[in-house]
């Protein structure tokens, strides 16, 4: 048992260790070699789902069999499969089985896995994992779970480290590259009580141009208008007062 | 909120405030999360790990404490060392140069979204600005699993020792994090921290690298 640990551990701390150096690929594919070591098939690391967003949007790296990640998005399964929506409830790493279900009151739930089964995604093991902006799943799919505890948590480790990697280099470089200068200089006008006018003459160019930049700053932070703008700026430090 | 530096050295100038300190962690461990390994019978919750080496970051409004944290010395007994040995593959790391943080917490009433920058990174990244500025190359972290992913997406460069194993039914992890500039910078720019928080009340004598500003001003 001991030298299980030591074998799991060692694998998993090579991995974390091996994926700083990678690029998204790289990780992917390596990721892709740990768990069919551990007898899964197939994967996927996505975003939770939340209204108004689809799968393929929210997914972050796809092993899927081609046809069931199809059928998944066409039947918009995502809304009513029972492990995504256990992962939500959950901080802890977990087997399907555990995302229990009623199949009489909740047939959508049966239907998914029913389907899934169909693609031999008969048995998974899911880590949730929880960022500050939402949260996400690691499931990974096989016929026939028998894993052992030491590999579950080596695959915890590798799951974490893996998608972080992957997450982190899809960040802007720089958070405060977000926005330009002007929309930074501009913005901050804005949270003083300026007027696009009071701000054009301030900086001695058109209202146009003052109102162009404050649109595209909306766009960029998902703001619905200016007061918005502001505020989203001043909390994630893009501005100061 | 400022953040306090209280250790050995200046212990004296907070003894109300380290009272009220004591107190507060048995409500939040004790009473709220019901870890009743550490109850005793006064109310105050401190261990073998609270010593004159101990070390005590405090965000304070006025005489108010808001978030904390302690920085225990890994040449003398952890919790990894002591508690969780299971949790370090290559046994628990012991270096003048790093120590373990514990005991990191928010009070209740100020968890979760507000304006500004949240208790939660202003007290980690004052660690991070006091590992920088007495010169420490890494921190030790017995954490529940769950935290390592906001951990790495705070911009710290987390490694494991060891795998996490299940401690009274939660996943459990021990990490070591590089102290580092780059470190700091990153939960500054990426968790709205304006910058330097610490202050070094009655410690003039301690010799220390000044931290500036983590981001240039635009």
């Amino acid at each position: 048992m001991a030298n299980i640990a030591q074998l799991w551990g060692r694998r998993a701390l090579d991995f974390v260790d091996a994926v700083e150096r990678l690029s998204a690929p790289g990780v992917i594919q390596l990721f892709e070699a740990e768990i069919k070591a551990c007898g899964f098939h197939a994967y996927i690391m996505a975003g939770l789902p939340s209204p108004g967003t689809s799968l393929s949007d929210l997914t972050v790296a796809n092993g899927w069999p081609p046809e069931w990640f199809e059928l998944y998005t066409r039947e918009n399964f995502s809304v009513m499969d029972p492990v995504p929506k256990y992962g939500a409830s959950t901080v802890q790493p977990f087997e399907w089985s555990e995302a229990h279900y009623d199949k009489e009151s909740n047939p959508a739930a049966h239907l998914v896995m029913t389907r899934a089964a169909e693609f031999r995604l008969m048995e998974g093991y899911c880590i949730p994992l929880h960022y500050d902006d939402g949260g996400a799943v690691i499931s990974m799919a096989t016929e026939q779970l028998n894993i052992d505890p030491v590999a579950k948590s080596a695959l915890q480790l590798i799951g974490v480290y893996a998608h972080n990697r992957i997450r982190s280099l899809g960040r802007p470089t720089s958070e405060r590259a977000l926005l330009t200068a002007r929309e930074r200089e501009i913005l901050r006008w804005a949270a003083d009580g300026k007027t696009s006018w009071e701000v054009s003459v301030i900086l001695r160019i058109s209202e146009r141009t003052v109102k162009f930049h404050l649109i595209q700053a909306s766009r960029k932070l998902n703001a619905v208008n200016r007061t918005s703008a502001v505020a989203k700026a001043l909390a994630r430090g893009l501005i100061k007062l | 909120m400022e953040v306090h530096v209280i250790r050995r050295d200046n212990r004296h100038l907070y003894a109300d405030i380290l009272e009220d300190y004591f107190r507060l962690r048995h409500r939040i461990y004790v009473v709220e999360r019901k870890w009743m390994d550490l109850d005793r019978s006064d109310k105050r919750e401190i261990d073998r790990f609270d010593t004159d080496d101990t070390v005590y970051l405090l965000g304070l409004e006025g005489r108010n404490i808001v978030a904390g944290m302690r920085l225990v010395p890994t040449i003398a007994p952890t919790l990894l060392s002591e508690l969780f040995p299971q949790l370090a593959l290559n046994g628990p790391v012991r270096r003048p140069d790093v120590y373990e943080l514990s005991r990191i917490f928010v009070v209740p009433n100020r968890r979760g979204e507000h304006a500004g920058p949240r208790a939660e990174a202003v007290i980690q990244a004052a660690a991070m600005e006091y590992g920088l500025s007495i010169g420490l190359s890494a921190f030790t972290i017995v954490l529940e699993s769950w935290w390592l992913p906001r951990l790495l997406d705070q911009g710290w460069q987390a490694r494991p020792l060891g795998l996490p194993v299940d401690i009274n039914s939660m996943s459990t992890v021990a990490v070591i994090v590089d102290v580092n500039d780059q470190a700091w910078t990153e939960i500054c720019s990426r968790r709205s921290v304006p910058g330097s928080m610490l202050v070094w009340q009655g410690l003039a004598a301690v010799e220390r690298r000044v931290i500036g500003d983590p981001v240039p001003a635009i």
